[in-house]
């Protein structure tokens, strides 16, 4: 049985997973226009951009010859956490026969749930299941460590900046090299040695400019779809970090007793704004305004999939909390007729923005001072 | 005390609850004015502007409210009334939303949660707030409670006996006329009974011998049992109702043909629609998706009723020859 999952962010995760379990893996492409033409093509016109490019995906697999896709439900009130049972009914009626193992929270109904880990764990050992969840949560934490290094030291690559993303997509083949947990120990190090050789410095905390991430995870995690948005932003001398990278949604949805005290944190933080779960990430990402705030970033963008049903409900507080906050916020939503020119302008415009204010007010306290 | 009630989302369903509440607390209630160009225009500009036309009806009337000088806008936060049902995240977050995006509004808002197991939202525990605000006893606050609920009762049975929903608003009582032709709608009633979104949708096809039926204008039961057999619910729980009642269209054969009228980037339609829509397809039942917003052009709309009609009374006829 060849089985495949939806493309989000570190994709080799997932891979790795159901490959140390001994599943046939099927890589789904990386999303490109085409992948996103065909989602747009049989999806309902309303239905979220991510929605869409995960049924072309899907689509795409179907050609290879998947014949299990592997994914998850949830429990709303956000829209994704009825993207299977709807991608499994169109799909049918397009005429593929394919399976579905949607992952809801056990709660829902423990005996399916059961049945679906059975699926997957096939014929391990409990122990060695354990063992391969410890060296691909091992590996998760390891490599979104790195891509965080990356995202901050390629802000002042210069010359370097094509050699230092040769090197990420070295690093990245490494790790799907892993097996093991002491693997990781050793890819991380080379990893960091590797980074090392580029003598990268930060700049001084006074022409540092950080930018935030925070919206919804899908168009937050996945490259492809937001326009490489934190490889522009370091071109323009941005050094970039995500409110959402997967190790966090692990600790978020899988493990929640170890993301339990960051999640507090947040809701605290998004106090007086959002008070109650409204469905995705939308609390969350208000509070993480407010964090990257308190962090001493000096800017954030907040992305959304076009008509997002929580993240609208953010979005309508960000003129408040940008005023209350004195923190730059632009936010954009991404679909199918994005722009890539578009972006990149208003991006520009809003490091420059950035880059103006923080010039400005230096000037300011020296001039006091 | 002035107490405001936005004419918008679930007033459309709750009014006679909040009508007889609020008059037994001894409050004077006013009513934002029917929607209208200019209530809209303006919600529009203050509101997201991706955000789906209901809410800027919405904020609309909360603006017209604040205009009128009311104390207090009652905007409360429906969060369920069904067990591991909730709300369009929009819904869950409106108080928060407006409160965090319009100005004026500080202190304005009167808030609280609604959670219940059923349609019934007359549950003491719910109100415990109003206690204080309003300074009245605990008995008297039951008591309004009660009677409230009578009076939502009475509204929800005479809705399912025939009675018009938009003319009961009022405090009138006019039975919907009976039809050449049933057409069952898939409409959240903010959408069905708000006549200058949806350009007098409902005259529009009784002038033409249409019989209309919705989901609240039949047996509750009908819609409860159909959503306790569903193996995964929508989260969002007038979706469910809509759920329920376009299976029951659709397999009904009383029920000519099928609208769903919905509003533009509506999330929650957005997947209910495909289910209704394959469904009806195989079953060779006529269904139609109609689709409003803030630009609505009238033509259009009137064109494809009028066509929907038509091909409905010649199915009809060809059906019966």
């Amino acid at each position: 049985m060849r089985v495949s999952f939806p493309y989000m962010g570190a994709t080799i995760i997932y891979g790795k997973l159901l490959e140390l379990l001994g599943h046939e893996v099927i890589m789904p492409p990386r999303p490109t226009r085409k992948t996103i033409e065909l989602g747009v093509k049989y999806s309902p016109e309303f239905a979220c951009f991510p929605f869409k490019v995960l049924l072309g995906t899907y689509l795409e697999c179907l050609d290879k010859g998947v014949d299990l896709f592997v994914t998850t439900g949830g429990q709303g009130p956000c829209r994704a956490g009825f993207y299977g049972e709807l991608h499994k009914k169109i799909l049918e009626n397009l005429g593929y026969e394919v399976d579905f193992i949607i992952f809801d929270p056990p709660w829902r109904g423990f005996e399916k749930f059961y049945k679906q880990i059975l699926t997957l764990k096939k014929d391990n050992s409990w122990p060695e299941v354990l063992r391969v969840i410890h060296t691909v949560y091992q590996m998760c934490k390891s490599l979104d460590k790195i891509e965080k290094t990356i995202t901050t030291i390629r802000a002042y690559a210069g010359q370097e900046w094509a050699g230092l993303n040769k090197s990420w997509q070295d690093i990245l083949r490494a790790y799907s090299r892993i097996e093991t947990a002491r693997d990781v120990a050793r890819v991380e190090k080379e990893a960091l040695e590797e980074i090392k050789k580029y003598n990268l410095q930060l700049a001084p905390v006074e022409k540092r400019i950080r930018i935030g991430i925070v919206g919804e995870i899908y168009v937050v995690m996945e490259a492809s779809i937001n326009g490489n948005i934190e490889e522009i932003l370091n071109s323009f001398g941005a050094e970039v970090e995500r409110s959402l990278y997967l190790s966090t949604y692990i600790d978020e949805t899988i493990f929640p007793w170890i993301g339990r005290k960051e999640k507090e944190k947040l809701c605290q933080k998004a106090r007086g704004y959002i008070n109650l779960n409204i469905g995705g990430h939308a609390r969350l990402s208000v509070g993480q305004i407010v964090d990257f705030k308190d962090r001493g970033f000096d800017g954030v963008i907040h992305l959304k999939p076009f008509a997002c049903l929580p993240e609208l409900i953010s979005e309508s507080m960000l003129e408040k909390l940008s005023a209350d906050l004195d923190l730059p916020i632009l936010s954009l939503s991404i679909d199918e007729q994005t722009a890539e020119a578009n972006l990149l302008t208003r991006l520009d415009a809003f490091v420059d923005f950035i880059k103006y204010r923080k010039a400005n007010c230096e000037e300011r306290m020296s001039l006091s001072g | 005390m002035k107490i405001g009630i936005p004419r918008s989302l679930l007033y459309y369903y709750y009014y006679p609850f909040w009508q007889t509440l609020f008059k037994e607390l001894g409050m004077e209630l006013i009513l934002s004015e029917a929607n209208s160009g200019d209530l809209l225009n303006q919600g529009a500009k203050e509101a997201v502007p991706e955000i789906c036309v209901p809410m800027k009806v919405y904020v609309g009337q909360v603006l017209n409210l604040l205009e009128k000088g009311v104390e207090l806008i009652y905007i409360p936060r429906f969060v369920s009334i069904r067990k591991g049902i909730t709300f369009c995240p929009k819904f869950l977050g409106l108080p928060d939303m407006l409160m965090n995006s319009l100005s004026g509004l500080d202190g304005k808002i009167l808030t609280h949660e609604i959670r219940s197991r059923t349609d019934d939202i007359s549950a003491y525990r719910n109100y415990a707030l109003f206690r204080e605000l309003f300074q009245v006893s605990k008995s008297k606050l039951s008591r309004a409670l009660k009677a409230a609920r009578r009076d939502w009762l009475e509204f929800r049975k005479l809705q399912q006996e025939g009675y018009k929903t938009e003319k009961l608003l009022q405090g009138e009582k006019e039975k919907r006329a009976e039809g050449s032709l049933k057409i069952g709608v898939l409409a959240y009633v903010y959408n069905l009974y708000d006549r200058y979104i949806n350009m007098d949708f409902l005259e529009r096809l009784e002038e033409k011998g249409v019989k209309l039926v919705s989901f609240e204008m039949l047996d509750e039961d009908l819609i409860n049992k159909f959503i306790a057999k569903l193996r995964k619910p929508f989260f969002w729980e007038f979706t469910n109702k809509l759920m329920a009642a376009g299976h029951y269209f659709i397999n009904s054969a009383e029920i000519d043909g099928i609208i769903h009228l919905t509003a533009f980037a509506c999330g929650p339609d957005a997947i209910l629609g495909p289910f209704l829509d394959l469904e009806a397809q195989g079953k060779n039942k006529p269904f139609m998706t109609l689709r409003i917003d803030e630009q609505t052009g009238e033509s259009h709309f009137l064109t494809r009723i009028e066509a929907f009609v038509d091909l409905l009374s010649l199915k009809k006829r060809s059906d019966q020859t």
